[in-house]
Parts: C-alpha cells; structure tokens; sequence
C-alpha cells in the first residue's frame, strides 16, 4: 500500500509528463530543422554551439526518457509514477524508435551512394529520428492511458 | 484473432465502493495504469493481476479472462 500524498504526485508526474513530452518532441524536430536548413553544419563557433546545444539537449532528453525524468520528485514519487505500464509504455516507445532509426539509417545509406554525405550529419539526423519518434510514441500512450482515468 | 484479456475489475470496484485511486493505492501503481488495465488497454503482470485480484478480495481467475 502506498502513501496518498505520494500516489497524488506519482499521479501529478505522470500528467506532467504526458503534457511535456510532445512539446519536447516539437521543440527538439524545430531545432534540428534550424540546424540544417540554416549553417548549422559549419565550422564557425556559433555552428560549434549550435551542435553543442544539439548534443546536450539529445542527452538530458535520453535520459529522461530512460529514468523517467521527473527528478526533483522524491524517489518513492518517482518509483511510483515509473510503474509497471510506464515501464511497458516506454519499452514500446524504444523498440519503436529502434525501426524508426534503423528505417532512416537505410534511406541515409541509400541517398549516400548518390549524394554522399558527412557522417556527422548523418549520425545526427538518424539520432533525432530516434529521439523524436521515442518521445512522440511515449507521449502518446501515456496520454492515451491518462484519458479516462 | 489476437487473444483479449478481459476483466470484472470496473464492477468489483463499485461493488466495494471503491474508486480507481483507492484500488491504485490498495496495489501500490497510480491511477492510469489500474484505468489501463480494467479497459483492457493494458495486459498487467502476473504480480500485478494476483495483487488486484487480493484487493478486490476475489481469484485471479474470477476477475481476468481471456475472451473466446
């Protein structure tokens, strides 16, 4: 049996998170759709920023993704909000950003034998495919499990 | 046809009186995942059905079945 006050945050969370995760998913395609139709890809500091920028977002959205996030909740909150269909959610969530990646690694390889293209670029944009599609599909069914609970 | 674990947990519920949070509480997950498993939204563990079936004071069998 657990704690009311921590299930109503456990509960607080999940909403949060359900609400958070398309906007993250929007902001985070927006930036990359900057970076590569601006000059994203050069070498002037700015572009080093750029791709910095890029690089530590894609981290603390991993993350988050594969803890939970949520971490200025206590842990038992955490734990709690982190149940068992959160677990299955999310597990559904990484196998399909794995065929998400994977499909955008065989069009990379594919547009390659024509337009070669930087390895850079392309780990870039099949990591933002996987990230995206990852926090679109959680997003997506913990709002659907939300909906009428 | 892809089997469908159906249940009684909705009408189990409102015989005790008891709301979704409460029965929540009772097995120790929030809210959405007891709104997900009794619309069958979500096929739960072997661990979770057992600690649902013992809130609700009934067998696993009497509250979880696969429907033919």
């Amino acid at each position: 049996m657990v704690n009311f006050n921590d299930a109503e945050r456990a509960e607080e969370l999940s909403r949060r998170r359900a609400r958070a995760l398309p906007v993250l998913a929007i902001l985070f395609i927006a930036q990359q759709v900057t970076y590569f139709t601006g000059s994203g890809a050069g070498q002037r500091t700015v572009d080093h920023v750029h791709i910095a920028a890029w690089l530590v977002l894609s981290l603390v959205i991993l993350l988050a993704l594969a803890t939970g996030g949520g971490w200025i909740y206590p842990r038992r909150v955490r734990d709690l909000a982190n149940d068992e269909a959160t677990r299955a959610h999310r597990a559904d969530a990484f196998n399909f950003a794995f065929l998400a990646t994977m499909a955008a690694a065989v069009v990379l390889y594919a547009i390659d034998l024509f337009e070669p293209m930087a390895g850079r670029e392309a780990i870039h944009l099949m990591m933002t495919v996987g990230i995206a599609t990852a926090l679109l599909r959680f997003g997506m069914l913990e709002r659907r499990a939300l909906r009428d609970a | 046809m892809p089997e469908r674990l159906s249940n009684r947990i909705k009408e189990r519920r409102a015989e005790l009186g008891l709301t979704q949070a409460e029965l929540a509480e009772r097995v120790g997950v929030t809210r959405k995942t007891v709104n997900t498993v009794e619309n069958s939204v979500f096929t739960p563990s072997t661990i979770l059905a057992l600690k649902l079936a013992e809130a609700l004071d009934l067998n696993v069998e009497q509250l979880f079945w696969i429907e033919e």
